[in-house]
């Protein structure tokens, strides 16, 4: 039985392991900001042959880089090649300043509301980077944010307040709840503008995200979505039996798969 | 080194109780306990982390021999019992009912036994909020489900009659692999760790 403890105990740390991203395929540096008066650390992740002259890739900006980077780009690699289809440059956007600060849209009191500054940063600081660094395409319709949580919040807020930057959002248990539903206030006041866009929207959350904050806000955001935007390609997904954490690489996959079927 | 930090936390927790259980073990202590015996024990505790969910279990022992028992525990939870109303958001209800089966082994000390078992069953999930904010339409969302629940229990019983204090820790390790060890993450196994206090009779 003593012998079975160490075993049992390796065992649980290696489902902990994540997996890593091949560093060969990995550009790294940092930005900084005079927007956000920060410097944020910035991966990318280059398509395996990636061909900087005669091709250009579609970009997919990931918040939360840190906890989210590996996984995206790892599986958007795996999802290309099953669907025959063009990889793309992932961009990994580490933390600068607190991401409670960064990714959230007004000040309250679980955030510092500095969404507006990030969003600038993004908009006219690393995005001018890498598309003057690397071959992508620089039309809105290329261009993917994906975040989770105050992540899923930003990429919200993206699609409310800066419709003409992204074309494609994978929300994942995005924290439509902040500020008192903050952000159907933001969708209401910037419908009709955003409305003539043509939209690719993932909205993913887990089923037993039951924490009495997170799945009404979700819903609501959903309808109005759903209701408001004749040309949105609209996905949204409760995964089965998983909470705020255990549903966000499910409905990353889900999402990737979304974007990659349908963009 | 952030999940060696959490692992500690149940590994010291097993550890202490069997170097309690071991320390003054001698063998004519055994006999202190019946071989067999068949033992209810009701309880009320807490998932303490995140949001503080309420339960009310009860546990049925049977120990067909000295270090093997049968078990059978069966809980009602009162989710997020202090955050029903948050930001215009209404909690209609939100309640969890499961019951599980599980084999255990135990181990004696003076006064108290330690029980370890492996526990597998179902869960259902029933849950329904609503947005009421009066600046925008209302929105009510409800989720019905049934799932897996498996993990592995600790239960320390005080007392040699037929009344005895117990208590016990319930680990899950559904979802498996483990998504988050991070005592804090609202949804991580090491967060839904339920900590049960409860009054048991052994019926023979």
């Amino acid at each position: 039985m003593k012998k079975l403890i160490p075993i049992f105990f390796a065992l649980v740390i290696a489902s902990c392991q994540q997996e890593e991203f091949s560093a060969d395929l990995t550009v790294a540096f940092s930005i900084e900001s005079a927007i956000s008066d920060a410097t944020y650390p910035i991966k990318v992740a280059l398509p395996e042959n990636y061909d900087s002259e005669g091709q250009k890739y579609a970009t997919i900006y990931v918040l939360d880089g840190e906890d989210n980077f590996d996984f995206v780009a790892e599986n958007c690699k795996k999802i290309s090649h099953d669907l025959s289809t063009s990889n793309v440059l992932v961009v990994s956007i580490g933390y600068g300043n607190d991401r409670a600060d960064d990714y959230t849209p007004s000040k309250a009191m679980e955030g510092g509301g500095g969404a507006e500054k990030f969003m600038q940063f993004i908009e006219h600081e690393l995005i001018p980077k890498i598309e003057s660094d690397f071959a992508v395409d620089t039309v809105r319709e290329c261009r993917v944010i994906l975040g989770h949580s105050f992540g899923g919040l930003l990429g919200a807020y993206a699609f409310t307040n800066h419709n003409n930057v992204f074309g494609n959002y994978i929300m994942l248990s995005p924290s439509i709840w902040y500020d008192n539903e903050i952000m159907l206030k933001l969708e209401q006041e910037n419908r009709i503008a955003n409305s003539k866009n043509h939209q690719l929207v993932y909205l993913g959350i887990g089923q037993l995200e039951n924490e009495g904050r997170m799945l009404a806000p979700f819903e609501a955001f959903y309808q109005r979505l759903l209701n408001n935007y004749p040309d949105i390609a609209l996905s949204h997904h409760l995964e089965p039996q998983l909470g705020h954490m255990g549903s966000r690489n499910p409905n990353t996959l889900k999402g990737l798969n979304f974007y990659f079927q349908n963009r | 080194m952030k999940l060696a930090k959490f692992l500690f936390i149940p590994y010291f927790l097993l550890k202490l109780s069997s170097l309690l259980a071991q320390g003054d073990f001698h063998a004519n202590l055994q006999n202190d306990f019946p071989e067999q015996s068949f033992k209810i024990a009701p309880a009320i505790g807490l998932n303490p982390w995140p949001t503080a969910d309420l339960v009310i279990s009860n546990l049925v022992q049977w120990d067909i021999k000295r270090h093997l028992s049968l078990v059978s525990y069966s809980a009602f939870t009162y989710n997020s019992v202090f955050l029903r109303d948050f930001n215009h958001i209404k909690t209609n209800y939100n309640y969890s009912v499961s019951q599980k089966l599980g084999v255990g082994t135990s181990l004696f000390s003076k006064r108290a036994s330690h029980t370890f078992s492996l526990l597998a069953g179902i869960k259902y999930n029933g849950f329904k909020e609503t947005l009421e904010n009066p600046d925008y339409e209302n929105v009510p969302v409800s989720v019905s489900s049934l799932g897996p629940d498996y993990g592995c229990m600790y239960h320390l019983q005080v007392g040699k009659k037929k009344l005895f204090f117990s208590y016990r820790m319930y680990l899950p390790l559904y979802p498996y692999p483990m998504r988050r060890l991070d005592i804090t993450a609202i949804d991580g196994n090491m967060a839904n760790v339920s900590l049960e206090f409860g009054l048991g009779v052994r019926l023979n």
